[in-house]
């Protein structure tokens, strides 16, 4: 009898590691997600989280809110409105790309299927520069931020809204790529995003409080005060690769852009309210 | 033009010979600089092999550099340990990478 119940032991344990390996699907992952984050900071609503750190850190808001009274980002603002309203060489300019207009975040990032990748809002910027002549901005630093924040700003309020679409398998596996780069571990330091932003979220690093994954992606580009300057996702991805003593991966490569896709996907139904200010 | 020719010759063996002095004033007295270039060459296998599957760390690559420009300079024993820990970043950044190849998802996510 004895033995019958340790075989029986033996096969739900084999049945339930199989079952935590076998394939979620993109509405299970994000409700996993939520919960996470509701069972962590019950008293935090929803919408709270598109404010990063400072929705769960009392003393990092009172600064925050202080410097949001004269936005650094501003200046930003206004030169990338400059450069939506300055025509190309070739007499084209950002609208003939994006007709719908400056509000527009909400539709990135999107899978193309002709294209058969995940396209970001810089990718597509660029996209548009070069088909009309005009030299790719960097992905990091410099005026990629101009446009981006005042993209950004125009598009505040609308709803993160990422698609997969069934009909194309690839568009799943770039998803599963993105979740698969933000849960694997890597650098001298052994972290995953999720060890800092799920697993120790809230916690201290040092004298810093780890933001929640939750809401990561509703306010780039950001200005942050490290930087003294506006900087984009991918630039942040980098450098969190970097202080992970990882090697980072190419700005706008297939990596960021699927990580890109996931995590803004787990964002879906937050409001987006960039530019941001970040210590 | 042969006066030409034979001072550009006399110019290009002198630096070539200035380049090399450490490493040949050193190769008198140090049997490791082979050794050294050895480890070094392993050092650079190992990171390309953490590469290849994702998993190359920071400062692999930059210590690499460091340990050759230590040689350069006559440094062998400095250029043996920087290759030595580049090897072992190399070594532990493939492991990690091949260990972290299934998607194992963390158990405090409840499905």
């Amino acid at each position: 009898m004895k033995h019958v119940f340790q075989k029986l032991a033996l096969l739900a344990m084999a049945v339930s590691i199989t079952l935590s390996a076998q394939a979620t699907t993109p509405e299970e992952d994000l409700a996993a997600f939520r919960n996470f984050f509701k069972n962590r900071f019950p008293d935090v609503p929803m919408e709270e989280y598109t404010n990063g750190v400072y929705a769960i850190d009392p003393i990092g808001r009172e600064n925050w809110e202080a410097i949001e009274e004269f936005p650094p980002y501003e200046p930003f603002i206004d030169e990338g409105q400059a450069m939506w309203e300055n025509p190309f060489a070739n007499g084209k300019s950002y609208q003939d790309c994006f007709p719908e207009g400056p509000a527009m975040e909400s539709q990135f990032p999107y899978w193309d299927k002709q294209q058969g990748m995940v396209i970001t809002l810089p990718l597509a910027i660029n996209q548009c520069r070069e088909a009309n002549g005009e030299k790719p901005l960097k992905y990091k630093k410099g005026p990629i931020n101009n446009i981006l924040s005042y993209i950004a700003f125009e598009s505040r309020g609308q709803t993160t809204n990422v698609e997969i679409p069934t009909e194309d398998p690839k568009a799943l596996a770039a998803y599963e790529s993105g979740k698969k780069f933000y849960y694997t571990r890597r650098g001298q330091l052994n972290f995953s995003c999720a060890t800092c932003h799920l697993q120790n979220a809230g916690m201290r690093i040092r004298s810093d409080i780890l933001s929640p994954a939750l809401g990561h992606t509703t306010h780039w580009p950001v200005y942050r005060s490290k930087w003294g300057t506006v900087g984009t996702l991918h630039r942040r991805f980098s450098g969190c690769n970097k202080q992970v003593r990882a090697k980072p991966f190419k700005a706008q490569g297939e990596e960021y852009r699927n990580l890109e896709y996931f995590l803004t996907y787990m964002n879906n139904g937050l409001p987006l309210n960039g530019p941001g200010a970040r210590k | 033009m042969r006066i030409k020719s034979f001072l550009r010759f006399t110019i290009a063996a002198l630096l070539l010979g200035a380049s090399l002095a450490p490493i040949m004033a050193a190769d008198a007295s140090d049997p490791n600089i082979a050794k050294a270039q050895q480890m070094i060459e392993k050092a650079e296998a190992a990171r390309k092999q953490a590469a290849s599957v994702d998993g190359e760390w920071r400062e692999t690559a930059a210590m690499i550099e460091q340990a050759k420009s230590e040689l350069t300079k006559g440094e062998v024993a400095a250029s043996m340990k920087l290759a030595a820990e580049a090897h072992k970043q190399g070594v532990l950044g493939y492991q990690q990478a091949v260990s972290q190849r299934e998607l194992k998802m963390p158990s405090y996510l409840h499905y």
